[in-house]
C-alpha cells in the first residue's frame, strides 16, 4: 500500500481514484491513484521511465483529450469540480492549468507575440494593456532585461534557455492557477537549468506547481513535496526532504539510492 | 459574446467546412471510379480478349491487338528504363553521395519526374521517329524508358541509402572489391525497395497517354512488328472516345477498367513487397 | 578491372540524365529556330494559329494552358487545403486510412480516364446549367482541379505533418481551439512546404495532356468567358503534331513544347529549390 502524507496546506488539486487507461490498451497506465497537490508548493514527480508521471501531469490539463480513445476514470477535483468530467470546457481548464513542455515551443512568430499568444485568445486587444502584460510576464521569467529591445524578433532566434524562458512568459501571461512542467530542462545546458530552476522556485508564490523530472537532485533542489512513481502506481508521497532522507517504502529508497532506474 | 465563444463558433465553422470539403471531394472520386467501375465491367467480355479492332458496328470487335501492344511497349520501356535508373541509382549512393555533381542530377532527375511527358513525346519524335521517317514500337518504348529511368534512379538511390553502412564495411573488410560489395550486399539488403521502385515505375509509364501519341502512335490491328506503329491501350482508349461510335466508346471504357486494375495491382504489389520485406 | 568498369557504367547511366535532359532541350530548341526566326516575339504573343496561311502565334494556347491551370489552383487549393485540415486534425485513425487507400486509387487511375469521365459525364452538365457547348475553359479547369486533388491533398498533408505534435500541444496548452492551432501554429509553420507543395501541383497542372484534351475544344482562339472552348499546348501538341504538313508548322508544334517544358521546368524548381529545399533545411 502507498504511502501517502496528508498535507497542511490547502490543496490545489486532489485526485483520487485516478485510472487513466490509453486507446486500446488492455490495462490502465495509471492505477487508482489518489494525491493531494498543495498550493502554492512545487510538488515533483519522479520515477524511472514508462512509470507514468508524464501521463499523470498530461492529465491535469486533459491533453490527452487531443488523441481520441483514451480514458480516464475516478476524480481530479479543481476549485470544487471534477475536471474529468465530460462536461468540462477545456479551452478554460488550459488557461487555468497551464503547461512547459521537455522542449522549448517557441512558436514561429515574434517574442511579443508569442508572449501575447494566450492573452489575445482571451480575447484582449487592447494594445497598452497587452504591451504591459506582456512586458509583466516577460520580467517575471526574467527574460524582460535579455529581449526587451527585440522584442519584434523571430522567437526562434533565442537561446535554448531563452525559449524555455519564454515559454514560461507565455504561461503565466495568461495568470493560469496551475503550472505544469514536463521535464523543462531536460534539452537545457546546465546554466539555463540553474535559471529555470530558479525561476520555478519564485514562481510558486503566485501559482502552485507540478514538475515532473528524471533528475532526482533537480526534485530535491526545487521542490516542497515529491511523489515517486513505479509502474503506474503512485508509491509515496512525502515531503521531499523526509522521502530522499527517509523514505518509507522500499522501492522508494531502492530507487532514490540508484538500485534501479 | 466572449472572445472564447467567437473562437470556439470559427473553429466549429473551420472544421465543418473542412469535412464538406472532404465530403466534396471523395463525392467526386468515387463518381469517377464509380464510372470506370460500372462502364468499364458492363462493357468487358471475352470478345475483348479474343478479337483485334474492327471498324465500328461489328460485333467481333476487340481489344487483342491494344492489350498486347501495351505489353510489348512496357516491357521494352522497362528494359531501357529499369537498368540505366539502377545504375545511375548506384552511382548517386555508393560513388557519388554528397557531391556536387550527385547533387545536381538528383535535382535535375526530381524535375524531370514532374516535367511534362507530353514534351517527351515531341522529343522522341525528333530524334527518333523523324529520322526513322515513321512511327514505331521503338520511339513509344524509348519515351516511356526516358520517364521510367528518373523514377527508378530516385527509389534506387533512396533505398541504396537505407542499406547500412557497416554492412558495406564488414563487406569490405573481407576484402571484397567494390562492385562485388555492391552486387553482393548492398542490393541484396535493397533488394525489396528496388523491386517496389520498378513496380511503382511501370505501373507509372503505364498509364502515360500522351508521350506515345506520336512516337508510337496507334494501330487497329494486332502487330509485333516493333518497326511499326503499335497499337497501345491508352491510345486505343483515347481515339474510342473520342470517336463518335458507341461500340467504340464501350471498347474504351473496357479499356479503361483493364489498364485501370492492371495500374492499381501493380501499386498493391509494389506496396506488399515492401512491407513483406520490412515485417521479415 | 571489372570495379572500374562497373563504375564507368554506373557514372555514365548517371551522367546519362543530364545528357537527356539538355539533349531534349537543345532538340526542341533547334527544331522551333524556324518558328522563332518566321515570328519572332509575335509567336508568344499573337493568337492567330493558321496553318493553311503559314501563320502561327500562340498566345491563345500558353493563355489556355496559364488560365485552366489558374482556374484548376482557384478551385482545387482551398478545398485541398480543407481535405488536408481534415485528413490531419480531424479525422480519426479509420478514416484516415480509407482515405489513404482512396488517394492511391486515385492515383493508379491513368488521367486520360479522368478525360474520358469529363467529357461524358462532366461536360453535359456544364452545358445544361450554362449553356453553350460545355466543352471550354471551365471543364478543363474543374477536371484538372478533380485530377490534381489527391496529389494536392496528399503533399499538403505531408507538409502540415511536420508539424511538430509539441507545438500544436504548447498551442492547446494556452486553451486554443483546433482552428486557432491551424492558423497559428501550423500554417506559419509549414508555410513553406505547403506553398511548395501547391507549386508541384502547379507545375503538374500545367503539362497534363490527357485529362484536358478531351474537354478543352482544341480551338484557337482567346477565350473571352471562361465557357467558350479553346486549347492549351499540351492540347494542341495532342491534337495537331501528327497532322502538321509543313516544316514551319512542325516547328511552331515544336516551339509550343519548348515553351511548356521552360514553362514547367521553372515552375517545379521553384516549388522545389525554393520551397521545399528551406523545409529540407530546416529539419
Amino acid at each position: 500500500m502507498a504511502s501517502i502524507i496528508d498535507i497542511k496546506e490547502e490543496c490545489a488539486l486532489q485526485v483520487r481514484d485516478f485510472e487513466f487507461t490509453y486507446k486500446g490498451a488492455e490495462a490502465p497506465s495509471l492505477k487508482k491513484i489518489t494525491m493531494p497537490i498543495a498550493k502554492n508548493s512545487i510538488t515533483a514527480l519522479i520515477g524511472p521511465s514508462g512509470c507514468g508521471k508524464t501521463t499523470l501531469l498530461r492529465s491535469f490539463n486533459r491533453m490527452h483529450d487531443l488523441y481520441p480513445g483514451n480514458v480516464y476514470n475516478g476524480e481530479i477535483e479543481f476549485e470544487g469540480r471534477n475536471i474529468l468530467s465530460s462536461k468540462e470546457d477545456l479551452i478554460q481548464l488550459r488557461t487555468q492549468i497551464g503547461m512547459i513542455f521537455q522542449k522549448p515551443t517557441a512558436f514561429p512568430m515574434s517574442i511579443f507575440d508569442n508572449v501575447a499568444y494566450g492573452l489575445r485568445l482571451q480575447g484582449i486587444k487592447n494594445k497598452s494593456e497587452l504591451s504591459d502584460r506582456v512586458e509583466k510576464a516577460l520580467k517575471d521569467a526574467a527574460l524582460w532585461k535579455e529581449v526587451s529591445d527585440r522584442l519584434k524578433n523571430d522567437a526562434n532566434g533565442l537561446s535554448g534557455g531563452q525559449q524555455q524562458r519564454l515559454c514560461i512568459a507565455r504561461a503565466i501571461a495568461v495568470e493560469p492557477e496551475v503550472l505544469l512542467f514536463d521535464e523543462p530542462t531536460s534539452a537545457l545546458d546546465p546554466i539555463s537549468t540553474q535559471g529555470i530552476e530558479k525561476l520555478v522556485i519564485e514562481l510558486k508564490e503566485r501559482v502552485s506547481i507540478i514538475i515532473v523530472t528524471h533528475n532526482m537532485q533537480q526534485a530535491a533542489r526545487v521542490s516542497d513535496y515529491t511523489g515517486f512513481m513505479y509502474l503506474g502506481e503512485l508509491i509515496e508521497l512525502g515531503n521531499t526532504e523526509n522521502l530522499f532522507v527517509t523514505p518509507k517504502e522500499k522501492l522508494t529508497q531502492e530507487y532514490i539510492t540508484g538500485k534501479f532506474g | 459574446m466572449t472572445a472564447t465563444q467567437k473562437r470556439v463558433i470559427a473553429n466549429r465553422i473551420v472544421l465543418t467546412l473542412s469535412t464538406l470539403s472532404a465530403v466534396i471531394a471523395l463525392g467526386f472520386l468515387f463518381w469517377i471510379l464509380g464510372v470506370l467501375v460500372m462502364k468499364g465491367l458492363s462493357a468487358l467480355n471475352w470478345n475483348i480478349f479474343i478479337f483485334e479492332g474492327a471498324p465500328p458496328g461489328y460485333a467481333e470487335s476487340g481489344l487483342r491487338h491494344a492489350l498486347v501492344g501495351q505489353a510489348i511497349l512496357i516491357a521494352m520501356a522497362t528494359a531501357i528504363g529499369v537498368p540505366l535508373g539502377i545504375l545511375a541509382g548506384t552511382y548517386l549512393s555508393e560513388y557519388g553521395k554528397n557531391s556536387k555533381l550527385a547533387h545536381t542530377i538528383r535535382d535535375i532527375s526530381d524535375i524531370m519526374m514532374s516535367a511534362p511527358s507530353i514534351v517527351i513525346g515531341a522529343f522522341v519524335y525528333a530524334v527518333v521517329v523523324m529520322p526513322m521517317g515513321h512511327f514505331s514500337a521503338w520511339a513509344g518504348a524509348i519515351a516511356l524508358g526516358i520517364i521510367m529511368i528518373p523514377i527508378i534512379l530516385r527509389t534506387t538511390d533512396d533505398m541504396l541509402q537505407l542499406v547500412p553502412g557497416t554492412l558495406r564495411e564488414a563487406a569490405f573488410a573481407l576484402g571484397a572489391p567494390k562492385y562485388k560489395v555492391i552486387m553482393d550486399v548492398v542490393y541484396r539488403g535493397a533488394k525489396a525497395g528496388i523491386l517496389t521502385g520498378i513496380l511503382l515505375g511501370i505501373a507509372r509509364v503505364g498509364g502515360e497517354t500522351a508521350p506515345l501519341l506520336f512516337t508510337s502512335f496507334n494501330d487497329n490491328f494486332f502487330t509485333t512488328n516493333l518497326n511499326d506503329a503499335m497499337p497501345s491501350l491508352t491510345v486505343t482508349m483515347f481515339n474510342y472516345a473520342i470517336s463518335p461510335y458507341e461500340d467504340w466508346q464501350q471498347l474504351g471504357w473496357a479499356a479503361a477498367f483493364i489498364l485501370s486494375m492492371f495500374i492499381l495491382g501493380l501499386n498493391i504489389l509494389g506496396r506488399l513487397v515492401l512491407l513483406m520485406s520490412r515485417s521479415k | 578491372m571489372i570495379d572500374k568498369i562497373f563504375f564507368n557504367m554506373t557514372r555514365t547511366s548517371a551522367l546519362l540524365i543530364l545528357f537527356i535532359v539538355a539533349w531534349i532541350f537543345v532538340v526542341l530548341f533547334n527544331h522551333s529556330t524556324e518558328a522563332m526566326h518566321a515570328f519572332g516575339l509575335d509567336f508568344i504573343t499573337q493568337d492567330e494559329w493558321a496553318p493553311n496561311l503559314e501563320k502561327f502565334g500562340a498566345y491563345a494556347a500558353i493563355f489556355g494552358s496559364v488560365a485552366s491551370t489558374f482556374l484548376a489552383m482557384l478551385l482545387a487549393v482551398p478545398v485541398a487545403i480543407g481535405v488536408a485540415i481534415f485528413l490531419s486534425e480531424i479525422a480519426h485513425d479509420k478514416i484516415k486510412g480509407f482515405f489513404g487507400v482512396s488517394v492511391e486509387l486515385l492515383a493508379a487511375i491513368p488521367s486520360v480516364i479522368y478525360g474520358m469521365w469529363g467529357l461524358f459525364y462532366f461536360v453535359p452538365i456544364i452545358r445544361d446549367i450554362f449553356g453553350g457547348v460545355g466543352i471550354g475553359l471551365l471543364a478543363a479547369g474543374i477536371v484538372l482541379a478533380i485530377m490534381i486533388l489527391p496529389f494536392m491533398a496528399a503533399v499538403t498533408r505531408d507538409a502540415m505533418n511536420t508539424t511538430p505534435d509539441i507545438l500544436k500541444e504548447s498551442a492547446y496548452a494556452l486553451g486554443g481551439t483546433q482552428w486557432d492551432v491551424i492558423k497559428d501554429i501550423i500554417i506559419p509553420y509549414a508555410k513553406a512546404g505547403i506553398i511548395g507543395s501547391l507549386i508541384l501541383a502547379l507545375g503538374r497542372a500545367i503539362g497534363e495532356t490527357m485529362a484536358v484534351t478531351f474537354v478543352m475544344g482544341n480551338v484557337h482562339h482567346t477565350p473571352s468567358s471562361i465557357l467558350d472552348p479553346t486549347t492549351s499546348i499540351p492540347v494542341t501538341l495532342a491534337n495537331e503534331f501528327t497532322e502538321a504538313d509543313s516544316s514551319l508548322y512542325f516547328s511552331s508544334l515544336f516551339g509550343l513544347a519548348l515553351t511548356l517544358l521552360v514553362m514547367s521546368f521553372v515552375v517545379i524548381a521553384i516549388a522545389k529549390f525554393y520551397f521545399l529545399r528551406k523545409v529540407r533545411n530546416g529539419q
